[in-house]
């Protein structure tokens, strides 16, 4: 049982023409090697928005530069209007992170990070207490306040530094790699939580590499590879420029139909593993009655599945290879 | 939000508590930062008593007036450390390698000096260590010169007419353990700021810390605060042992705490600095202990540097561990080591202290995250 934010944003009740982020041919790099590579795009208000791509794509590199971790080599960013070479106090102020390693202090209690927290940000004294406490119920994890980080799994302290993110209100949440290395349960518990920030009207930046992740939670997904970015737009109209939808179908000798079903007018791909074919088919095209058809001619159809492209496959065809660890 | 001063002053001291808290709570860390500088003293003092005066063995062949005459003039010297036995024991002693030498008075001592006739008195020496040995060497002849000038004053014209410079001599311990104070408080604060800085690091908390909308300045103050307050406990427990068990009491009290807490302001910056740049705990672990042990030797701990080769002065003088022996030399005997002043010597270290914190100020600014 989730239960709500209790501390709604109050600055921005409705999406806003000003962008969230703004980056303009931003540039990182490290000696020889483009981490970033003149990156241009817009995160708008109130959406949630996943940087998604391989390690090593330049997606961290990315964030760190948004949040001012990492000056860019060139290039511009803007946060909420401000620039952040010029602003960088007042981005900071507006901005929630919670970095890949969650930076909690192992050592010390739930409560004493969050307490920290509260007067890094200058939060004062007659809301802290408050605030921590809800905090600490969103992330249900009140009840431990006291206990050391240190004693927690991954997903709780994921869920931790995800409150501490939240405590002093942002406008603007990053979050890096939020579910990397914790349970299906707390995966669930923290896609919950980025979903409510939504619900009030937060911005929220996400970099993964679960693509599942990314279509579960983001409005929209910039792809990124070798630090530039491949493509930008809803996950539904990224699976669309992909093509229509995809079968996968299993007979006894798909080498005997594979030539055919090649040919056939609106497959766009057909790849074989094993029995196995998985057909890629062209946008608007309905051709799964003609290709039952003609497999049942030539032998028998064994299983038989028709599902949207996912993600893994766009990033392939966008990028000829498979998502790399 | 809150901002400006007020602001930055709260970050400042939010940063010091915490690393407080963090200090006390990681159990290894307060045995290191407590506990080492208390370990370097007790270490340099058993090495310092150890090595003071040469375990001799003096075997009595008789106990005439001479003769215990000669015992007293041995025992005045400031070189033996006696002890009276048979010539059995003695030789046990000598060949179990206990002592370093065994003198021999000869039976016959007081008559032959009474007939104004030569008496050889035996020295046997384990010259296993050149130190001990020279030792030996000069004092026997040493104590020869002070037998006759106390029993024949008529014979010794030739006497000394020494003028101190001080009002009393100060030993050896008292000299050492001002010295070793400088090194408890540079090994102390080193580790603690250096490792607490490292380890924000190294646990990739930094992050929280740039994240926020406070200075880097205050942040950076704010953790040398914290290491500040928390080495003070490791002062405490040095300057009690110093003062109340080995008995080297400050004569200037006031400028004691002050130049105490002035050379430990210079280490706590020196260790902010070492564990942003070097931001693992390993190396700064290596780099304290590295370090420490040569500048101690080199600093003029055991002695005025300025007694010393013209070369290792001027490279003493690069660093601040020599100022802050001169000054705590002064604090603690009234001293004047060098030709500076308590002034102009403290105002080297105050610009150190200023120096290092901007510098390490800097570091901080300077510092972003690998990726």
């Amino acid at each position: 049982m989730i239960k709500p934010l209790i501390t709604p944003n109050q600055n921005i009740t409705t999406e806003s023409a000003l962008p969230a982020i703004e980056m303009k041919h931003l540039t990182k790099v490290f000696g020889e090697l483009h981490a970033v590579d003149d990156l241009s795009l817009e995160i708008r208000q109130c959406e949630i928005f996943g940087l998604l791509g391989p390690n090593g794509s330049g997606k961290t590199t990315t964030i760190n530069m948004v949040s001012g971790l990492s000056k860019p080599t060139s290039g511009e960013i803007h946060v909420m209007g401000y620039n952040l070479r010029t602003n960088m106090r007042q981005v900071r102020q507006i901005l929630g992170a919670v970095p890949q390693e969650t930076a909690l202090y192992e050592e010390l209690s739930a409560w004493d990070n969050l307490d920290f927290h509260a007067d890094l940000f200058g939060i004062p004294r007659q809301e802290k207490k408050r605030r921590i406490t809800e905090m600490l119920e969103l992330v249900q994890l009140l009840d431990r306040k006291d206990s050391r980080v240190s004693t927690f799994s991954g997903g709780m302290k994921r869920r931790l530094a995800l409150g501490r993110a939240l405590l002093h209100n942002p406008q603007l949440i990053y979050l890096d790699e939020p579910t990397l290395g914790v349970d299906v349960q707390s995966r669930r518990a923290i896609w919950d939580y980025i979903r409510q920030l939504r619900e009030q009207c937060k911005s929220v930046l996400i970099t993964t590499n679960y693509l599942e992740e990314a279509e579960a939670l983001c409005d929209r997904i910039a792809i990124l590879d070798h630090g530039k970015l491949i493509a930008m737009d809803t996950p539904d109209a990224l699976k669309q420029k992909l093509g229509g939808s995809v079968i996968e179908l299993e007979t006894a000798e798909p080498s005997q139909i594979i030539k055919m079903l090649r040919a056939m007018p609106g497959v766009k791909k057909v790849v074989q593993d094993g029995n196995q074919l998985r057909l890629t088919t062209e946008a608007g095209s309905n051709v799964v009655p003609q290709i039952i058809n003609a497999v049942v001619k030539e032998g028998e159809i064994r299983n038989i599945a028709v599902r949207e492209p996912n993600l893994d496959e766009i990033f392939l065809s966008l990028t000829g290879t498979d998502l790399r660890d | 939000m809150k901002t400006g001063f007020l602001y930055e002053f709260g970050v400042i001291w939010t940063c010091a508590k915490k690393d407080i808290k963090v200090a006390l709570t990681d159990r290894i860390f307060t045995i290191l930062g407590l506990f080492l500088p208390m370990n370097v003293l007790i270490l340099m003092s058993l090495f310092v008593l150890a090595g003071s005066y040469a375990p001799t063995a003096v075997v009595m062949g008789e106990n005439g007036a001479y003769a215990q005459l000669f015992y007293n003039a041995m025992s005045q010297a400031h070189s033996f450390r006696l002890q009276q036995t048979s010539p059995a024991q003695a030789q046990a002693l000598i060949n179990a390698g206990k002592i370093v030498a065994v003198v021999t008075i000869p039976p016959d001592f007081d008559q032959q000096i009474r007939n104004d006739q030569p008496v050889q008195v035996d020295v046997e020496i384990n010259n296993l260590n050149t130190d001990f040995t020279n030792d030996i060497r000069r004092a026997v002849p040493l104590s020869i010169t002070s037998f006759y000038a106390k029993a024949f004053p008529n014979l010794v014209t030739v006497v000394p007419s020494e003028h101190d410079l001080y009002l009393h001599d100060t030993d050896y311990i008292p000299y050492l353990g001002v010295s070793i104070l400088v090194i408890a408080l540079m090994v102390g604060a080193l580790l603690q700021s250096g490792l607490g800085s490292a380890r924000e690091w190294e646990g990739e908390t930094m992050k929280e810390l740039l994240l926020s909308p406070a200075s880097r300045w205050s942040i950076m103050l704010g953790k040398m605060l914290g290491a500040f307050l928390v080495s003070l406990g490791s002062v405490a427990i040095v300057l009690i042992v110093l003062i109340l068990l080995l008995g080297v009491a400050p004569v200037h009290w006031a400028a004691m705490f002050g130049l105490t807490l002035l050379t430990l302001i210079i280490f706590i910056a020196a260790g902010t600095i070492l564990g942003t740049l070097l931001k693992r705990h390993q190396p700064v672990l290596a780099l304290t202990f590295g370090t420490s042990i040569p500048l101690f030797f080199l600093s003029g701990a055991f002695g005025p540097i300025s007694f010393s080769t013209p070369a290792v002065q001027v490279l003493a003088q690069i660093f601040p561990v020599y100022y802050a022996i001169v000054v705590l030399q002064y604090a603690f005997h009234n001293f004047a080591l060098n030709t500076y002043g308590i002034t102009g010597n403290t105002l080297v270290l105050g610009g150190y202290a200023i120096a290092l914190v901007v510098l390490a100020a800097i570091v901080l600014r300077r510092s972003t995250i690998a990726h």
